[in-house]
């Protein structure tokens, strides 16, 4: 295959901003995160804004999707804390990931620690993720002003082999040695309660989630699970403008 | 053990006229040839919005095309789809009589339900009913061709009573299928009294009971059809060439080229997680993961075809002591390997490894009771 024939992203590595953290590759050691609310909502979104998102080594999916995501931990070794991030779907060569164009924690230290061993890029925010009689709710307020606002209503529980929810992990932009590199945060879940029901973005600010575009009419669903969670060591990165299939992927050694 | 062809028309990018083109006159050749050579079936896939991977969304106009230009191979629905934002069951029922018309009753009709955001977001399906609109379809499409005058009061289709023509012309209709991508739909066809197609490929150890508990099942189905149609079709991989290296390195290309198109889509396991769609399908069980350390990346399917003709014949009679009836070979990939290349590995086959299973390799592979 030549790349002439197939489709990656367009944006050069240059245009994103720099990233805010460094990747520590002597964080080994896993977490348990016990009873985490994951609330997770994907959208439909247009393929030529996407391609403008990406870099010159992901592929979108097609079509292209968009995702948001807000975890609720309760109990860590950092304290209570919620995160939240939104970026399109990719594939690096055939894998499914999220790249990660926003991310928001309202724990200094827990985002600290996150950033440090998986390459987030926080920004301070108050979040908000919970579940109420009737919806999920969550919020991103910065500075005051909600720049992102997700709610799942009428939901379903799903049971048996399909409350499972598929959680791409995310690639997000760092530096590993001074050079910039996608890390990639994966996690094991174990899934206790998981519901699914109809999701709608009630704002969603396209500049402060990373230049990226929702397509309102097209939401595809949003679920909520209760899973406890284990971190693990970031296992891989992958080179912003080398594709998998061209040895783009990066096994970090430890 | 019988043998056909698999189509998923999948078309390299830049999207052309001439390669979309090129695409549907290889595939035809291909089927001509293998025609002539005693091949018993040629089926072809209903995908819509998948790029590069498929560009098949019209099986009927396909096959109609392949009837016209063949004598003997019978034409397979690789699958319809049973959903009913995509087809209504009048349509299908329609449509798979009208080639059976065209072809003088070659016709096996296969069904299934997408597994797929791509299609069953794309056509806004409800994604939570597709088992039980499938479910509700295979009943009602036999009738329509075996009862003059048809209605029916459902769950997902209605209709007031209307003569469904033409009515085909296999007695009393064309074979039944299901497509198997999650493990366990071989037991719903079973019950169903329907032909089983695994289409996710796989070693043959692990197919094997798969089988038997198919075979065990349908021995006392309730047949949605006038007849059972106890048959296990599996699709596979082939590239025949005397250089058995050579066959494997190509067909292992093949293989690459599919798992990628494939990676790019989005399954409704990742999109949508439902009750119903617990499992990535044909897709999914085709991605190698190219991150996975060494020691954990999956080796290939032990029943791949690619070799020469000896090592084929060894690898078909382990599908055949598994219980499979047929074969169903995917040929090409984006047009991955050259045309003639296609075309000789075809007349290899033909030559040096049907000859081994030729007392079976009749072309009427549908009407066993």
């Amino acid at each position: 295959m030549t790349k002439a024939e197939l489709l990656y992203g367009r944006r050069p590595v240059q245009d994103f901003a720099d990233p805010l953290s460094e990747l520590d590759l002597k964080v080994s050691e896993n977490i348990a995160l016990d009873d985490v609310e994951i609330f997770y909502s994907l959208f439909e979104v247009p393929m030529a804004r996407t391609l403008q998102v990406l870099p010159r080594a992901l592929h979108p999916s097609v079509p292209a999707v968009l995702g948001t995501t807000f975890w609720r931990v309760r109990s860590s070794p950092f304290g209570a804390f919620t995160i939240s991030y939104v970026g399109p779907a990719c594939r690096t060569g055939i894998k499914p990931r999220h790249m990660v164009t926003a991310a928001w924690c309202d724990n200094d230290a827990a985002g600290a620690y996150l950033s440090a061993a998986y390459g987030f890029n926080f920004r301070y925010a108050d979040l908000h993720c919970r579940e109420t009689y009737d919806r999920v709710h969550g919020e991103v307020v910065v500075d005051g002003r909600s720049i992102l606002e997700i709610i799942t209503t009428d939901c379903v529980p799903l049971v048996g082999a399909g409350g499972t929810v598929k959680y791409s992990p995310t690639l997000n932009l760092t530096r590993l040695d001074g050079r910039l590199v996608f890390a990639q945060f994966e996690a094991g879940y174990t899934f206790k309660r998981v519901l699914r029901g109809v999701v709608q973005a009630k704002i969603f600010d396209p500049v402060e989630t990373g230049d990226v575009e929702l397509v309102p009419n097209y939401p595809i669903s949003g679920t909520y699970a209760i899973c406890d969670v284990q971190l693990m060591p970031a296992r891989f990165a992958a080179d912003p403008e080398i594709p998998a299939e061209d040895r783009g992927s990066i096994k970090l050694v430890r | 053990m019988k043998f056909g062809l698999f189509f998923e028309l999948s078309t390299p990018r830049p999207f052309s006229t001439e390669n979309q083109r090129m695409v549907y006159e290889n595939a035809i050749e291909q089927t001509v040839l293998a025609d002539e050579l005693g091949f018993a079936s040629a089926w072809c896939v209903e995908h819509h919005f998948l790029e590069e991977y498929s560009h098949s969304s019209c099986p009927d106009m396909f096959l109609a095309a392949l009837a016209r230009e063949t004598q003997h191979i019978r034409l397979g629905f690789g699958i319809g789809t049973c959903v009913p934002a995509m087809h209504s069951p009048i349509r299908w029922a329609e449509k798979a009589a009208f080639l059976d018309m065209l072809s003088n009753g070659r016709v096996e009709f296969g069904t299934g339900r997408s597994s797929t955001w791509n299609e069953l977001g794309g056509f806004e399906a409800n994604v939570d009913e597709t088992k039980r609109t499938w479910d509700e379809f295979c009943r009602v499409i036999p009738k329509m061709w075996t009862e003059e005058r048809f209605s029916h009061q459902g769950t997902y289709f209605s209709m007031p009573e209307r003569c469904i023509l033409p009515k085909p012309v296999q007695e009393p209709h064309p074979p039944l299928w299901v497509a198997v991508t999650a493990p366990g739909t071989e037991l719903d066809a079973a019950d169903r009294g329907m032909g089983a197609i695994i289409l996710s490929i796989a070693d043959v150890e692990r197919v094997t009971p798969r089988i038997a508990e198919y075979r065990q099942r349908i021995a006392s189905c309730e047949p949605v059809g006038a007849f059972v149609n106890n048959q296990v079709a599996i699709a596979n991989w082939m590239f025949c060439h005397e250089d058995s290296e050579y066959a494997t390195e190509k067909g292992h290309e093949l293989i690459s080229t599919f798992g990628y198109m494939a990676g790019q889509t989005v399954e409704v396991s990742e999109a949508y997680p439902a009750n119903n769609y617990t499992a990535l399908g044909l897709l999914g069980s085709l991605r190698p993961d190219p991150n996975a350390p060494e020691e954990g990346k999956k080796p290939p399917a032990s029943g791949l075809c690619f070799g020469d003709p000896a090592h084929l014949v060894e690898t078909i009679k382990r599908w055949e002591a598994a219980g499979v009836d047929q074969i169903i070979f995917m040929l090409q990939a984006r047009e991955h390997l050259p045309q003639e290349q296609v075309l000789s590995s075809l007349r290899l086959f033909a030559q040096d490894v049907m000859p081994h299973f030729r007392d079976t390799n009749s072309v009427n592979v549908g009407l066993s009771a």
